[in-house]
């Protein structure tokens, strides 16, 4: 371990706190927003500290304690009847789970070939695999949008979860090979040499191995679907919504809600941040996207 | 505040309170400062079940509901459809209205709501593919002749199926200049006027007062006013202000307005753009001017940081859409409730070119007016339950009750203006009437529509808002080379 | 030994699920968007058209397009830059057991998981010139003021719209370049540490060639991303003022959804994938990545 002197010490804890509250300010000031009602929102000088909280936001855009129920007269709401986010933050949540389930099933098991076995053109196949991630969103929201017209695939659950896994394979294929390549091939050789089928290895040796990997890969997949934005926008009509596009519900035409929006976005950073939290110390491991292995 | 003031007030409170919309404390709080004891808390003012209005009951008409149900009986089950812009009618209708068309019905609705560019999107892509997911569209009148052939006339409905037709549903109720300028494109209507935001004034009465200013009388007159607000007071508070996003349609908006009101036109009789002639060069330099006295973040807002400035305090006048006023008048969102007053527009400069000096059916007036139609979409498979919800949702009884629940939004029906539930909400509050008015007038008197023309989508969103843009960020010599850079594109487009 | 088409032994058969994946939402959408950049959806008609090479003698000589190009590659490369010379600065700071520093690590992996059409509204309030906290900031510390509104006006627009991106997925390039980090060995460090070099030496000397291979992994992932962003201009300045943020991407995309002009949107779209091809198999080949 290298020793460093106290004063640099002193100065490296202050300098990360610094930065990281540099990039966290943006946040905590959303997150003033979301507890603003409309008045504090606007000010000059902007509140930052000073302000009154409400949980206002909050119940308007889940409906706790607020009766939309028949008969009862209430003013009109900007947005109205789509203010009720819940069923929105499901729809995100089924999307966002089944699209990273099928997205790491997939890439767990092509780069399991990819890590172990050669053929030719390997290097060839991952950039290929890569270059996939390269085509321009609009590209592939047109052609998807006719077939999924044709296979009856539009506004469901179906067609996002595999458009969004699509979108999350190469990157996940990356990953998972990088973590493949972390466990020595003597093991699986090993275990051939005692008569096990690949398919056996890969199931009751290797896989069990990179649980830390496939989870680190999930949270990133998740995330990805999570905040996707332009394939929902394109593939879903009235059926379903995700987070990042329903929120465009709060612009009207009479003004944007800025507090229910951050109301919405605060809630809805915490799932996926949970994710987070569950798999750091895999999600620091893992990152280097199989680029330090050979 | 004065005494009649203070009485509103006081009724707009206990009726917040009893209808739910603020907390005990805060009616507690606020009661106390008009001087309304906490014994009306212990005198009966539990929330009733079923809610009047000041103006009387605001529920649907048995009549209508009994009609929906008898001529539903065939479509129970159905879904419809609708994408709409986050408008206050949409939003009624989405909120409270629907539930009980879905109960008389049988139906379900669903409502999406999204933002303009959005609405544009799903609309042209849902008859591009001939989808018909949407059974209903919301058109906004700068795309009614692109999708004119998309959609039935509504008129043919009511003559083809009289047993769907809804008894009084009196089409020719519609405002005849909505129907022109929103609704008709050459000799078909495209839906009926659905709503109806319309340039008018509206200004900060107490600072108008301690100018000394009148509403203003001539566009002139108004600059002359702004200047002298935001000399007096600038920064912290501008004389106007503005929607002058580069590239997004509301600075399109705005500039019609100047151009209209200087006796210029898009278009003239031969289809040419003529915003570069000398009438559109005497808008653009008052228009230049009248910049320099608006915050100088104009530029980069949409309505919404329009209306925004003006909410919280940091301009005094707007002519621009009249469906904020009911927002403006929200205490609980804005810092101005019960201090703004509206308007009609300020006299044009030179006179008013006429339809046939125009062209492409463009009719000039300061009172820009940006409304929408709704109307069965041709591709809908379930044309007839779309077409019973169509008239429910544009029907006399609804549009009242839009009106009265806070839409604010003007109706399109001449009757609803007259109706006393409308006529109740006239005090100060969020939801208030008391600018329909300055409204109906505008409507009757001042209204400018952009022209309709297949290409005009992309004009109004793009050739031309892109172009004043570059020439308000200062990227053109002069207002004359910025217009005849425009003419040049717009003329290319038009011609194909 | 003899395969069967189905043994496990193969590794087509692992890779099946996902090049079918890739063909049918790939490579059937490439063929595609080819065959429609020879068509053009005609409004009349209500169907598209052939018009043979008319939308690739646009592309080439449409100023609208160059100048989106332009301002795509001047934000790829600032943003690129920024986000690795940031990460990097961040990771090589945050790779301590200080206080608190696992907190602080976990704190800024925060910023991935807000979706960036919101991030995007996020920095529109941020950067409002009226209300904005970045705008009273600046104002206070003197270096701009109210007056040159940081999205309206032309010269700082584009910067305005970079920020967002930046404090978005720097973070993103620290956990990578803090998981890299982690893997190097011990020995060359010890070694340096005997011979007394700087800190600035053991980095330029050790760190970085160690490093570089996850260095350059990071920026074609990141830079593939950012060539292609959309959603903050979208959200935060729909291209304007005037043309001054217009990228490709919103470029086709206003192509093909405002204006209903498939086959000029899908040209753009080639367009651009040609260029980020060209550009990543160049670096590709330059930085000698391999997998």
């Amino acid at each position: 371990m290298v020793v460093r002197s106290k004063t640099s010490r002193v100065l490296r804890t202050v300098a990360g706190w610094a930065v990281v509250a540099l990039f966290a300010f943006p946040l905590y000031y959303w997150l003033t927003v979301a507890f603003k009602d409309g008045n504090e929102i606007f000010n000059w000088p902007p509140k930052i500290f000073s302000f009154t909280p409400t949980v206002k936001n909050f119940e308007e855009v889940f409906g706790i304690s607020l009766g939309f129920g028949f008969g009862e007269q209430r003013e009109v709401l900007p947005g109205g009847g789509n203010w009720r986010m819940g069923p929105r933050l499901w729809d995100s949540i089924v999307i966002a789970v089944l699209s990273t389930a099928l997205a790491v099933s997939i890439a767990t098991l092509a780069s399991y070939a990819l890590s172990r076995m050669h053929f030719r053109g390997r290097h060839h196949f991952v950039s290929w695999v890569l270059s996939t991630r390269m085509m321009p969103p609009v590209a592939v929201a047109i052609p998807v949008f006719f077939i999924y017209k044709d296979l009856s695939l539009l506004d469901t659950y179906t067609g996002v979860i595999l458009i969004h896994a699509l979108m999350n394979l190469p990157l996940a294929v990356l990953l998972m090979k990088s973590f493949f390549d972390d466990i020595p091939r003597e093991i699986d050789e090993s275990a051939m040499v005692d008569g096990a089928s690949r398919w056996l290895i890969f199931r009751r040796i290797v896989l069990p191995m990179v649980k830390g990997g496939i989870a680190a890969t999930a949270v990133l997949c998740f995330i990805f679907s999570w905040t996707e934005f332009l394939f929902v926008l394109t593939l879903t009509q009235t059926g379903l919504k995700t987070v990042p596009v329903v929120s465009s519900t709060f612009v009207t035409s009479t003004g944007t809600a800025w507090g229910n929006m951050a109301a919405l976005g605060a809630a809805a950073m915490i799932p996926a941040f949970l994710f987070i939290l569950l798999v750091q110390k895999h999600l620091v491991r893992g990152l280097t996207l199989g680029s330090v292995k050979q | 505040m004065n005494d009649s003031d203070r009485k509103i007030y006081r009724a707009k409170l206990v009726d917040d309170f009893v209808k739910g919309r603020i907390s005990r404390r805060a009616f507690l709080r606020n009661a106390g400062m008009f001087g309304l004891g906490a014994a009306a808390l212990g005198s009966g003012l539990v929330r009733p079940s079923r809610v009047m209005a000041a103006g009387g009951d605001l529920t649907p008409s048995k009549d209508v509901l009994d009609w929906v149900r008898e001529v539903s009986k065939p479509f129970a089950g159905t879904t419809l459809r609708l994408a709409t812009e986050s408008t206050p009618p949409s939003n009624a209708i989405n909120s409270q209205l629907k539930q009980y068309f879905e109960e008389a019905s049988g139906m379900k609705v669903e409502i999406e709501v999204l933002p303009l560019e959005q609405v544009l999107q799903k609309l042209t892509l849902d008859i591009a593919s001939q989808l018909g997911t949407y059974d209903l569209y919301y058109i906004d009148q700068s795309w009614a002749a692109s999708v004119s052939r998309d959609v039935f006339d509504p008129r043919e409905q009511i003559a083809d199926k009289p047993d769907l037709a809804m008894p009084d549903y009196n089409i020719d109720d519609f405002l005849p200049a909505l129907v022109d300028g929103i609704s008709k494109y050459e000799d078909r209507w495209v839906g009926v006027p659905y709503d109806i935001p319309i340039f008018i004034m509206q200004y900060r009465k107490d600072i108008y007062d301690k100018m000394g200013f009148k509403a203003p009388e001539t566009l002139e007159e108004y600059y002359e006013q702004a200047k002298a607000i935001t000399d007096e007071m600038g920064p912290d508070m501008y004389g106007a202000t503005g929607q002058m996003k580069s590239g997004h349609y509301s600075l399109e908006c705005d500039w019609t307005a100047w151009l209209w009101g200087h006796g210029g036109s898009i278009f003239n009789a031969d289809g040419k753009f003529s915003g570069n002639d000398e009438r559109g060069l005497e808008a653009m330099d008052y228009w230049t001017r009248l910049y320099k006295t608006m915050p100088p973040g104009v530029t980069g807002w949409t309505w919404d940081g329009q209306g925004q400035s003006v909410a919280q305090g940091v301009a005094a006048s707007m002519m621009s859409w009249g469906e904020f006023f009911p927002y403006f008048d929200d205490p609980s969102a804005t810092k101005v409730s019960g201090l703004m007053e509206a308007a009609r527009c300020p006299k044009p400069k030179h006179a008013l070119r006429t339809v046939n000096e125009t062209g492409f059916g463009e009719i000039p007036g300061v009172g820009h007016q940006g409304g929408s139609s709704l109307a069965v979409s041709r591709n809908s498979k379930n044309p007839d339950a779309a077409w019973i919800f169509m008239q429910w949702a544009t029907c006399y009884d609804t549009q009242v009750l839009i009106t009265a629940l806070g839409g604010g939004t003007g109706p399109t029906r001449e009757s609803v203006y007259d109706d006393p539930r409308i006529i109740a909400n006239r005090r100060v509050g969020a939801g208030t009437t008391r600018h329909l008015d300055v409204v109906r007038e505008t409507i009757a008197k001042d209204m400018g529509s952009e022209p309709d023309l297949p290409q005009w989508a992309e004009l109004s969103n793009d050739t031309i808002p892109v172009r004043l843009g570059k020439y308000f960020a200062g990227e053109y010599g002069s207002a004359k080379e910025a217009m005849d850079d425009i003419a040049q594109a717009v003329d290319k487009i038009v011609q194909g | 030994m003899k395969l069967g088409v189905l043994s496990a032994d193969r590794p087509l058969v692992w890779m099946l699920p996902l090049i079918f994946m890739l063909v049918a939402f790939t490579i059937v959408p490439l063929f595609y968007n080819i065959w429609l950049s020879f068509h053009e959806y005609a409004p009349f008609k209500r169907q598209l058209v052939y018009v043979g090479m008319q939308n690739w003698q646009q592309l080439f000589a449409d100023p609208r397009m160059w100048e989106s190009f332009g301002t795509t590659m001047f934000y790829f490369v600032v943003v690129l830059s920024a986000e690795v010379v940031l990460g990097m600065a961040i990771a090589l700071l945050l790779d301590e057991e200080e206080f608190g520093f696992g907190l602080l690590r976990t704190i800024l992996t925060l910023t991935l998981v807000v979706p960036p059409a919101i991030v995007g509204m996020m920095y529109l309030l941020i950067e409002d010139p009226e209300f904005g906290v970045l705008t009273w900031v600046l104002s206070s510390l003197g270096i701009m003021d109210k007056s040159t509104p940081i999205l309206a006006t032309a010269s700082t627009a584009l910067w305005g719209v970079m920020l967002a991106d930046i404090w978005q997925w720097t973070p993103f390039m620290v956990l990578i370049f803090l998981a890299g980090l982690r893997s190097l060995p011990p020995e060359p460090y010890e070694a340096a540490m005997l011979d007394g070099a700087s800190a600035w030496m053991t980095f330029r000397r050790i760190t970085l060639p160690l490093m570089s291979k996850v260095i350059a992994v990071a920026v074609l992932i990141r830079g593939i991303d950012i060539f292609r962003m959309f959603d903050y201009v979208f959200v935060m300045t729909s291209g304007g003022p005037g043309t001054s943020t217009y990228t490709l991407s919103l470029y086709s995309w206003q192509q093909t959804f405002s204006f209903i002009k498939w086959g000029y949107g899908a040209t753009l779209s080639l367009f651009a994938l040609v260029v980020i091809l060209v550009i990543a198999n160049l670096f590709i080949w330059a930085a000698r990545v391999r997998w």
